[in-house]
């Protein structure tokens, strides 16, 4: 694990091991004093900021799911099951490959880079 | 949360625990509800998040609005609450289903709850007095029950009902609440429920989206109603508060009503000013939910159009998934217009003291009702 120091360049924090966080499933972990929820999206690491860019909710305490895709009028697709998260206030969608709200592009959730060692993850922030 | 000025929450949702309601229900309402039978829920639309803030739970689970005490220390004190008025979840939709007497029972019960259990431990909660809009013989006996309450602080109804709220009809609940100078409020939500027909004029809408943007729609209806039968002109002293109605679609409403009293004033002779001069005295509005236009410029402009001081006051909706918290609603209004509305313009409609002078609201005596 790289040195810590007491600048801030971003470093590496070790969260988990890869084995606590199941696929569809969140830890909240507190990094230099903000709390940061780490998700599996499907056997990928992605850690998120817990505040919603809406109204600051904690908004890694939301529902992981899929959701409906667009499609003609009467029709329901349903899709990228493990890769959305709803914020637990008003229902946002977020992708969280990307971090982007699914009605707008430019709301989104900010998230930092993972990278996983063996079988630990690590967040970089 | 420190803020600098004191805030009142207007609508705020406990849950009733279905036990307690029992206890205060005289036979056969209380086989009846008992049993399960609770009388009218929603129309079952979806929301795909659920109706209720995921994270308004306990770390074991429970609602923090199903406990006073959780109620008081996860909401209440996070927040910094002067007062929060409670409105029960789902006493608007009992309130029109078509057995009025036990409509009426399961009301009283569920404010006799409120009296026992919630107001007494906490001197920062106030609560409504629910009643039901389609007997108002029955809904005026219950205004004088616990009209002089002093933690009953308005009388509420759905804004879903049969007919609409200027109406003659509805006389004995006005004159029932202006004897105990209490406002009287209306709350969304029962829209096609129970006995209220359609929930807008074109019908039943499919989806919850549809449902719930056009809930305006009743307000609108409601309020022109209240204003043109001069409900306001035979009980010169009530207040009416819209809660949960929105705000952005009052202007051009009343707009539209000045317009047409200047050219149709014969038919409602009894209105001798503008009819928008008797919503501003009249009518008061809860913030939430806070319309959010893509240019934040174009709500502040639209609050200019209105006498946003005189007739809004703060609400959070807390727990529902279109509430507004404290930071977020204070930030769409003026500097300074946010003493008023966050909390002094409640104060005055619910004549609520400072809070250094509050004193805990006394239990009330238990007793059933048939």
């Amino acid at each position: 694990m790289a040195e810590r120091n007491q600048s801030q360049k971003p470093e590496r924090w070790p969260v988990a091991r890869t084995a606590d966080i199941a696929p569809g499933e969140c830890l909240i972990v507190s990094i230099k004093r903000h709390s940061v929820g780490v998700f599996n999206v499907n056997g990928e690491y992605v850690a998120v900021l817990n505040v919603c860019p809406h109204e600051l909710a904690p908004v890694c305490r939301g529902r992981v799911s899929g959701t409906t895709l667009f499609s003609p009028p009467g029709e329901y697709r349903w899709g990228r099951d493990g890769e959305i998260l709803s914020c637990p206030w008003h229902g946002w969608e977020f992708d969280l490959l990307t971090g982007k709200a699914l009605t707008d592009p430019r709301v989104r959730v900010r998230q930092y880079p993972t990278e996983v060692l063996d079988d630990t993850v690590f967040v970089v922030l | 949360m420190r803020t600098r000025v004191p805030i009142i929450d207007t609508d705020i949702h406990p849950t009733m625990d279905p036990y307690r309601v029992v206890d205060f229900l005289a036979e056969p309402w209380r086989s009846r509800f008992a049993s399960g039978n609770h009388g009218p829920g929603t129309l079952g639309y979806w929301n795909a998040a659920g109706f209720l803030q995921a994270d308004a739970v306990t770390d074991t689970g429970e609602g923090i609005a199903s406990h006073p005490e959780t109620l008081s220390r996860l909401f209440f004190d996070v927040y910094d609450l002067e007062y929060g008025i409670l409105n029960s979840e789902s006493a608007i939709h009992i309130g029109v289903g078509p057995d009025m007497d036990f409509s009426a029972a399961v009301l009283s019960a569920m404010n006799d709850v409120m009296v026992n259990d919630w107001l007494p431990t906490d001197p920062r909660f106030r609560a409504s007095i629910n009643v039901g809009p389609s007997d108002p013989q029955l809904a005026a006996q219950e205004i004088h029950r616990l009209g002089n309450h002093p933690g009953m602080v308005q009388v509420m109804m759905g804004s879903g009902a049969r007919i609409p709220y200027g109406q003659r009809f509805y006389h004995p609940i006005y004159a029932a609440a202006v004897e105990h100078d209490l406002p009287v409020a209306i709350h969304p939500g029962n829209e096609g429920v129970g006995i209220t027909g359609p929930p807008n004029a074109t019908g039943y809408p499919s989806s919850y989206i549809e449902w719930h943007t056009t809930l305006v729609t009743s307000y609108i209806s409601h309020l022109v109603s209240l204003i043109t039968e001069g409900v306001f002109v035979r009980f010169p002293t009530l207040k009416f508060v819209l809660v949960e109605g929105g705000v952005s679609w009052i202007p051009p409403i009343l707009w539209r009503l000045d317009k047409n009293w200047k050219a149709l004033r014969q038919t409602t002779p009894w209105l001798e000013r503008p009819p928008s001069d008797y919503v501003r005295e009249h009518i008061r509005l809860t913030s939430q939910p806070m319309e959010e236009p893509e240019n934040p410029q174009h709500r502040k402009a639209l609050l200019e159009m209105l006498d946003v001081e005189q007739m809004v006051m703060f609400s959070s909706d807390y727990p529902h998934w279109d509430g507004d918290t404290v930071d977020f609603a204070a930030r769409a209004f003026m500097k300074e217009q946010r003493t008023q509305v966050l909390g002094e313009t409640a104060r005055a409609v619910y004549h609520l003291p400072r809070a250094s002078a509050t004193t805990p609201v006394v239990p009330h005596e238990a007793t059933a009702h048939g």
